[in-house]
């Protein structure tokens, strides 16, 4: 059951083919190869396994040395560097795209900025994902990053090659981007961003994403290719944060009208604390009885249709919920759960 | 090699066996400890467990007893605040409870800032500091900035989601050696090169130098951004604020 407000689907936007994604060392997909070295595991689109091998140059990051491999920056590295192993990232990263659509994804989110700080490597980086996954997704693509000209990019890459690809995302001091978005006929999230900053409580946010809503209106993007970013903040730096995003869901749904789309980068609501999956999905349960009725969300991880039924009635559920209301001051007491070991993993 | 038993603090021993595994940190932590006093040694277990109420008045008993503003600052807190990284690194302890101990920290600074600051103590140089635009996320940021101030910087603070502008304004003002720029998401990473690229449109970039930290930041991203350093905790910052502090005073001198 994925039905949402005015009785029409969850708008699934899949979030995992971005270079911030990462392993656990020595964890799920991760291995080793006959010679010893460290590898991600996979299987390819024939169920065949496959492996990538982590490359020596990662393994100077902090992020491996913290125990933490990115893997799909390192497919998107040896594609960009077409090297031994660029035919297992291609394999790699289609298979990771494919996955989402099958498990119900309606866009695909791509997202590069993380591979270099430079633009000209971004930039390349986007244009070679969108080649590898535009003509092989049977849905759009999302092109995603918080400098346009990657968007552009992306954009580039695209055309003729698929559908029309969801710009993600525009914002007051982006509204350029807008311009895109129109051109192109293109879907296009907007955020609750301010001109000059992030919004500090909920009527920042209602005030700027309504502002973004007549920008799009007025360049004659229309309401069914517009989705809203209200922009999810993490619970763990301040427990009035949900309450913000979810009091401006609430209002700009009211105000806003049914039509719209109101979507949101959902995982980031558990930055900074164990048990991230459960945290992010009772919170997409708690945007979508506010008005919310899409999510940039793992699709395989946390498929709307389960989470959008989860049982209340447990012990998780509510010691996540106290959590996210800001009820649980400093997530004491789900913390303390979480470390007698009562918080038991999802079982599915 | 200094024993654990030579902590006498029991809470700060059953700390170390339980959560730091790593030989070199334990071997520096148990020197850090034992050689603090007892009263010292009770402050940090107060600050890793984020009781700020307790920091804050234990702060204020030493002082108020003679104990010297630098050791309550160097044995007291920052000592404790090692224990916090390692254990937040090692996903011990999450991002609420690491703010708790800052907050701890912070109670027991806001006594200690200002007899450093009257203390006619020259700073050893001005930073300017803060989380680049669109971020809001402070927390590494406000641990660096109270580390370099309890290390003898002067640090003017411009909170978060700063602008390039903002950053090149506070320059002009207070002609800081140097700049430190923080940033805890992926998105919002970008701006510190982009903040350093208007740094070098307004001919201020040979003036200062720049430090960047924050969790997605690595060394090859600081060097690729053309900054001229990456700390990657808020005790790197402070020994890379030295290093670069004095680079920069051999620049000027020169």
């Amino acid at each position: 059951m994925t039905e949402v407000q005015g009785g029409r689907e969850f708008l699934t936007i899949g979030e995992n083919v971005h270079t911030t994604r990462v392993l656990v060392r020595g964890g799920p997909g991760t291995g080793e190869d006959g010679c010893g070295r460290e590898t991600v595991v996979f299987a390819d689109m024939d169920g065949n396994p496959r492996s990538l091998t982590v490359p020596d140059a990662e393994k100077e990051a902090q992020a491996y040395i913290e125990g933490r491999i990115r893997h799909v920056k390192i497919a998107v590295d040896a594609g960009l560097a077409e090297d031994e192993q660029v035919e297992s990232a291609r394999a790699y990263l289609e298979a990771m795209a494919l996955r989402q659509v099958d498990a119900g994804a309606h866009f695909l989110d791509v997202n590069v900025d993380e591979i270099s700080p430079r633009l000209d490597k971004q930039q390349r980086a986007m244009r070679w994902l969108v080649e590898l996954l535009a003509p092989i997704s049977p849905v759009p693509l999302s092109i995603d990053s918080s400098n346009l000209a990657i968007i552009e990019a992306g954009f580039e890459a695209a055309a003729g090659r698929g559908p029309t690809p969801m710009l993600n995302s525009a914002s007051l001091e982006r509204l350029d981007a807008l311009d895109l978005a129109a051109e192109t006929g293109s879907w296009v999230i907007v955020t609750a961003a301010g001109d000059s900053g992030m919004p500090e409580g909920a009527a920042e946010r209602v005030t700027n994403a309504a502002e973004m809503v007549e920008h799009a209106t007025a360049r004659g993007i229309p309401l069914e290719r517009l989705a809203i970013d209200p922009l999810v903040f993490p619970i763990s730096v301040d427990g009035r944060f949900v309450n913000h995003c979810l009091d401006a869901i609430r209002t700009l749904r009211q105000r806003l009208g049914p039509e719209i789309r109101i979507t949101g980068g959902m995982s980031n609501v558990s930055f900074g604390l164990p048990h991230r999956r459960l945290l992010n999905e009772v919170f997409i349960l708690l945007a979508v009885e506010a008005g919310a009725d899409s999510g940039i969300i793992d699709p395989i991880s946390s498929p709307p249709a389960r989470v959008l039924v989860a049982d209340r009635s447990t012990r998780r559920f509510r010691l996540a919920m106290d959590v996210l209301t800001g009820a649980d001051e400093h997530c004491r007491a789900f913390l303390k759960a979480y470390r007698a070991g009562e918080i038991e993993e999802q079982t599915d | 090699m200094p024993e654990l038993t030579s902590v006498a603090n029991e809470f700060l021993r059953t700390e170390i066996e339980q959560f730091v595994e790593r030989p070199d940190e334990r071997e520096r932590l148990i020197a850090l400890y034992a050689g603090a006093s007892e009263r010292m040694q009770s402050m940090s277990a107060a600050l890793v467990e984020g009781e700020h109420l307790l920091v804050d008045a234990l702060a204020r008993e030493a002082l108020a007893d003679g104990v010297p503003a630098l050791e309550i600052m160097d044995d007291g807190l920052i000592a404790g605040m090692a224990l916090v990284g390692i254990k937040f690194r090692e996903n011990f302890i999450f991002v609420p409870e690491v703010l708790a101990c800052a907050r701890a920290m912070k109670a027991g600074m806001s006594y200690i800032e200002p007899i450093l600051s009257e203390s006619g103590i020259e700073p050893i140089a001005t930073v300017v500091m803060g989380t680049v635009k669109g971020d809001l996320h402070d927390i590494g940021k406000n641990l660096c900035t109270m580390m370099l101030r309890g290390a003898g910087f002067e640090v003017i603070d411009l909170g978060v989601d700063t602008s390039p502008d903002d950053f090149i304004d506070a320059v002009e003002e207070h002609r800081p050696a140097l700049l430190g720029m923080s940033a805890l998401l992926t998105t919002t990473m970008p701006n510190m090169g982009v903040t350093i690229e208007a740094f070098i449109d307004a001919e201020l970039r040979d003036e200062i130098g720049i430090m960047v930290g924050g969790a997605p930041v690595t060394q090859d991203f600081a060097e690729d951004m053309g900054a001229d350093g990456y700390g990657k905790d808020a005790v790197a910052c402070v020994e890379l604020a030295k290093r670069l502090a004095e680079a920069e005073k051999h620049r000027v001198e020169a």
